[in-house]
């Protein structure tokens, strides 16, 4: 079966075409401002890059903050729930997903079939998500690949006083006229958004394996900042800004979770012995 | 919608509710031309004691009368931007409190014309904001404004005893000096006592209507239940109101009798805690399309209802006065018999001392209640009704119930983003709880 | 080691001293939320009163268990608490006060292995005739319950002997704040304070004993420096270092305040009385309020307000920084009214919102304004 997963976030469109299971090919393009049109030319560029056809898509999932976009699709899941079916297929032992993207730092707790059992977000801020490290990289005057890489050179640790990205870029102005090293700001800097996202994954409880997955798990410094952070390893898959687009594809392939209930959903002893 | 599960109907006290509430309103802001005093307090505070004045006397309860504005989104930021800005008070202040000073520095009353200036205030204080709400509204009257405050703080449910109850007893006597002297008028005993056993009767008979919630399918929803207890926020020792109760729960008992579903395809319980978004509540009914029922929560069964433990551990609606065979003395006695209800059987005020108390109480209900999920609004707008949130859901998540918090205001559209809690609802109803939307 | 410096080690290296002290002593240490707390009781009982603080980083251990909007310092403690920090705390209590602090000690009570927890119910209605009687009921229960868990009786002699420890240390304290009056004080505001920081981390009688070393060193110290502008800062908890440094390295200077980390906290004695119990339930009725318990019982009017202007006229502060954590909900109330109140009395206000950790950089551009703006004042008087 020929499926289609898109995930339209704020900033990127990911789009994954699988067949019976395997990636048969990917692409990313700016969401832009005109969301529908950049979700058509992507999904129209990497069909023609796998040499198929929209006829040939036997079904279409879309997923992120602005997945109801995709007006083609035939279905819409929540993003934690396309994380949550991609992760366990990728890093089956998964049971902690921590997911940074450009707007928004989640934490997933999962079962092992990919359920959903609980779910935090940062609260509504810059401060925790990965527009917080393009602002700070800005300001530093270099790019996010090089603050990763810098980060890593880093041996201390200094705080960040500011807990919001507007006062954060003023703190890094002062630590740069203050001659500190550009290392040590970006250590500082992913060390503070380790911190707010570490908050948000403690509030769903910190069971192993934790998987890190969205654009700024490809931050090496940033993972290093949150692995001392939460003091636990903290697993990769590859592509992880992949991981939405590839969930709503699992999602297109086999269909929404079952629904399990009956008549109640929860059936506990404790609450039959005081129905009687 | 196809034929539900089970027969569904409206409550035929509704319009009478909605009738007490409206006059309720009308006649404060009219109090005035009728020869009536005026007075302003809380939801909590005892009006036993300044409605037993002599003659015609008309309270304003500010909570509800924060929440009433909160559910018109438009005129409740008006209002707050009119106390952030004029006034320069701190944006994240309780939600109803904002809208209540802004409504008297716009001298504007939400419910029409201006804003009727009260002729005392009579206020209790127990979360941290009580007390300064109306000493703030004091100030912006120009200072004249008699007024009186009493504590409650005295302690959790289960210890208190004659200390505690005598605390709360000499601050009543002096409320009754305080009363008597701004206002020229004498409280009559007769009036109070009637007063105490309404008060009772309203607490009582809201506890044994929200008992009767535990059947399945639930006789009533949250949504509805908030229309109902509003009564017992304005005026719980009103005579009519108290008839209201004890009317409502003989509508109640007859449906749970009858099977009568507040949703017709009940077929998940829900629990909530603290005050809903009161601009939203379409969430609820939203909620309905999945077959979910939300049952109450500790907020909804005792904000003014009175409850107490059993012996084998139960939550139980508090005996009325009848129950329990108790004929009103006299002044002493009304006013010990008030106090002892209002600490002992207000378990709402429990969380105030502890994460424990909340925790244990919501247990309880989750289990008595038969819930299935519980979804916690983490409620930016009132800290007292927020106390010991995350606490619960780690409480609750331990006994094996689902568990989501979603974050909002009470009574600030500007805090709530509804795209983004709606969709943490949706996640939450169809990943964790795996539910389908009914067919339509 | 001069006081001073001894004050800002035991200010820095809190934990340190504790322990330390219970291994000199054998003694029990108590941590307590809130400045409501009667020390007296626990001196009596030779336990060490610790007041816990934050520890001014951000509060990642608390999301789980206080959301966030509640007041950062409270989640600050919480957190300081979960890492483990206090893990030397015989037993935990507070006073009731805020609902903020509350939820730090409803999640302590649960989370934290304390051997001893206490929730001491302060009425909130101190200026009602009825509250002392209530609490002096309430400190009995305390003390009673102190007792059982030391197994050891309180006497009378040794509630004067409580009393006499937290009385001196009042009274030093106080003395040394009259220096504050002078035109060149020779103590700064962060030394006023660290003083005061300290004295609710350590144990009181060395305390005392350094307070009368300082007391009579202060005639013969001598600031090199320019005093620079008179301020009082005034609000909520402040232990922050960094920015009262700040304020008075650019032209500025603390000369008073009011924090319950600061003179709010010492200013009121015990009256001695026959009843010890009752002598202390007057004093904690009677002393200066935090704003979550400032409301007359039949009056609206602030009893901190009126207190707050003395001790600026005493002072001689010439401008006033009004300062609150974020989200807290007594002083947010208080502060528009004491704002006017203060400008109507000719002290110029500046308000600023603090957090456990507290952007430096973007204060001293707003604190340079304000003491540019008071210095043209004084330019046009």
């Amino acid at each position: 079966m020929l499926v289609a997963g898109i995930d339209v976030g704020g900033k990127n469109v990911h789009i994954v075409l699988m067949k019976d299971g395997t990636m048969l090919e990917k692409g990313a393009a700016p969401t832009g401002i005109k969301k529908a049109e950049a979700v058509e030319q992507l999904y129209d560029k990497v069909l023609r890059q796998a040499g198929l056809k929209r006829e040939d898509v036997e079904h279409v999932v879309a997923t992120g903050s602005s997945g109801r976009r995709v007006t083609f699709a035939q279905g819409v899941i929540p993003e934690a729930a396309a994380d949550a079916r991609a992760v366990v297929r990728l890093i089956p032992s998964a049971r902690t997903i921590i997911d940074v993207g450009a707007e928004e730092g989640r934490a997933i707790k999962i079962n092992s079939e990919g359920r959903v059992l609980d779910f935090a977000i940062n609260e509504k801020c810059a401060a925790g998500t990965g527009t917080f490290v393009d602002t700070m990289a800005r300001a530093l005057e270099i790019t996010v690949e090089e603050m990763a890489k810098a980060s890593l050179q880093s041996t201390q640790s200094i705080p960040m006083n500011a807990q919001c990205a507007v006062f954060g870029e003023s703190e890094v102005v002062s630590l740069i006229h203050a001659k500190t090293p550009k290392h040590d700001i970006a250590r500082a800097v992913h060390d503070a958004i380790a911190g707010r996202i570490g908050s948000v994954a403690r509030i769903v409880g910190l069971e192993k394996d934790v998987v890190m997955i969205g654009g700024v798990a490809k931050n090496t410094g940033f993972v290093e900042s949150l692995k001392r952070e939460l003091a636990t390893d903290v697993l990769i898959p590859d592509e992880p800004d992949f991981v939405g687009a590839l969930g709503a594809a699992v999602a297109a392939e086999t269909g929404v979770i079952e629904e399990k209930v009956e008549t109640r959903v929860v059936e506990r002893q404790d609450y039959e012995e005081s129905s009687n | 919608m196809a034929e539900t599960k089970y027969h569904t109907k409206g409550l035929e006290c509704w319009d009478k509710a909605k009738e007490l509430r409206t006059k309720y309103y009308k006649d404060y802001a009219k109090a005035h031309d009728r020869g009536a005093l005026r007075w302003e307090g809380g939801a909590w505070s005892f009006d036993a004691l300044p409605q037993a004045l002599e003659g015609e006397v008309h309270p304003l309860t500010e909570e509800p009368y924060g929440a009433s504005v909160g559910a018109d989104p438009e005129t409740q930021v008006r209002y707050q931007e009119a106390a952030e800005g004029k006034w320069g008070c701190a944006r994240d202040l309780c939600a109803y409190l904002r809208s209540y000073w802004g409504s008297i520095i716009l001298d504007e009353y939400f419910f029409g014309g201006k804003w009727p200036k009260a002729d005392f205030i009579f206020q209790n204080h127990i979360c941290c904001s009580h007390g300064k709400w109306l000493q703030v509204v004091a100030e912006l009257e120009g200072g004249q404004i008699p007024y009186f405050c009493f504590d409650v703080g005295a302690g959790p449910y289960d210890k208190i005893g004659e200390r505690q109850i005598n605390y709360v007893v000499e601050q009543l006597y002096d409320g009754i000096e305080f009363l008597e002297k701004t206002t020229g008028r004498k409280i009559v005993d007769e009036k109070l006592i009637q007063n105490v056993y309404n008060t009772y009767r309203s607490a009582c008979y809201w506890s044994k209507v929200c008992e009767l919630n535990q059947a399945i399918p639930a006789p009533l929803d949250e949504k509805s239940m908030y229309s109902l207890y509003v009564l017992g926020t304005l005026q719980k020792s009103s005579q009519e109101i108290a008839d209201f109760y004890v009317e409502l729960y003989e509508e109640v008992k007859e449906r749970v009798a009858n099977q009568i579903a507040a949703v017709g395809n009940e077929r998940c319980r829900v629990l909530g805690d603290s005050q809903p978004p009161w601009g939203f509540l379409r969430i609820l009914r939203y909620m309905e399309e999945y077959g979910i029922v939300s049952i109450g929560s500790l907020y909804t069964f005792s904000l003014i209802g009175w409850w107490q433990i059993d012996d084998d551990g139960n939550l139980v609606p508090y005996p009325t006065l009848e129950d329990q065979g108790i004929t009103i003395k006299d002044r002493e006695h009304a006013l010990r018999l008030l106090a002892e209800g209002e600490l002992r059987g207000k378990l709402m005020w429990a969380p105030f001392y502890g994460a424990k108390f909340k925790n244990e109480l919501v247990k309880k209900i989750a289990r008595q209640w038969k819930c299935d999920a519980a979804m916690i609004h983490l409620n930016r707008g009132c800290e007292g009704t927020a106390m010991h949130q995350m606490e619960l859901k780690i409480a609750l998540a331990e006994t094996g119930l689902p568990v989501m918090t979603y974050e909002g205001n009470m009574a600030d559209e500007r805090e709530f983003d509804e795209a983004r809690d709606m969709r943490l609802i949706d996640l939450f109803l169809t990943e964790t709880m795996g539910l389908k939307k009914l067919a339509d | 080691m001069e006081p001073i410096e001894k004050f800002l080690e035991v200010w820095r290296h809190r934990h340190d001293y504790a322990r330390d002290w219970k291994a000199r002593t054998g003694g029990k240490v108590v941590g307590y939320f809130c400045t409501y707390v009667p020390e007296e009781i626990l001196y009596t009982a030779d336990i060490l009163p610790v007041r816990i603080l934050g520890g001014h980083e951000p509060p990642n251990l608390a999301s789980p268990h206080v959301f966030d909007m509640w007041c950062p310092f409270c989640r600050d403690c919480l957190s300081q608490g979960l890492a483990e920090k206090y893990d030397y705390l015989d037993g935990i209590m507070i006073a009731q006060s805020c609902l903020h602090v509350r939820q730090a000690f409803g999640a302590w009570e649960i989370h934290i292995p304390t051997p001893w927890k206490y929730y001491l119910c302060m009425p909130n209605a101190v200026r009602s005739p009825r509250a002392k009687p209530f609490l002096a009921g309430e400190l009995a229960s305390f003390k009673e319950a102190v007792e059982e868990w030391t197994g050891k009786p309180i006497t009378d002699e040794a509630l004067d002997k409580g009393i006499e420890i937290m009385n001196t240390n009042r009274r030093l304290m106080k003395q040394v704040y009259e220096f504050r009056k002078e035109d060149i004080p020779p103590v700064i505001g962060t030394e006023a304070m660290m003083m005061v920081w300290a004295s609710q981390l350590m144990d009181k009688r060395e305390h005392n004993e350094l307070l009368k070393q300082f007391v009579e060193e202060l005639p013969n110290r001598k600031l090199e420096r320019d005093p620079g502008i008179r301020l009082m800062i005034v609000g909520s908890e402040n232990d922050d270092r960094p920015f009262m440094e700040m304020v008075e390295s650019i032209g500025g200077i603390f000369v008073i305040e009011d924090h319950c980390t600061g003179s709010r906290y010492f200013w009121d004695e015990v009256v001695p009385g026959e009843d010890r119990i009752s002598a202390i339930a007057n004093r904690y009725c009677d002393r200066i309020p935090c704003p979550s318990k400032d409301w007359g019982a039949t009056d609206w009017q602030r009893k901190r307000f009126p207190h707050i202007l003395n001790l600026a006229r005493e002072y001689r502060a010439e401008g006033v920084i009004l300062t609150q954590q974020k989200f807290c909900d007594p002083h947010e109330c208080d502060i528009p009214s004491l704002r006017r109140y203060l400008e109507d009395n000719g002290l110029p206000c500046y308000f600023l919102e603090f957090e456990v950790t507290v952007p430096v950089g973007q204060f001293r551009i707003r604190v340079e304004a304000f003491l540019e703006q008071i210095r043209a004042e004084e330019l046009f008087v």
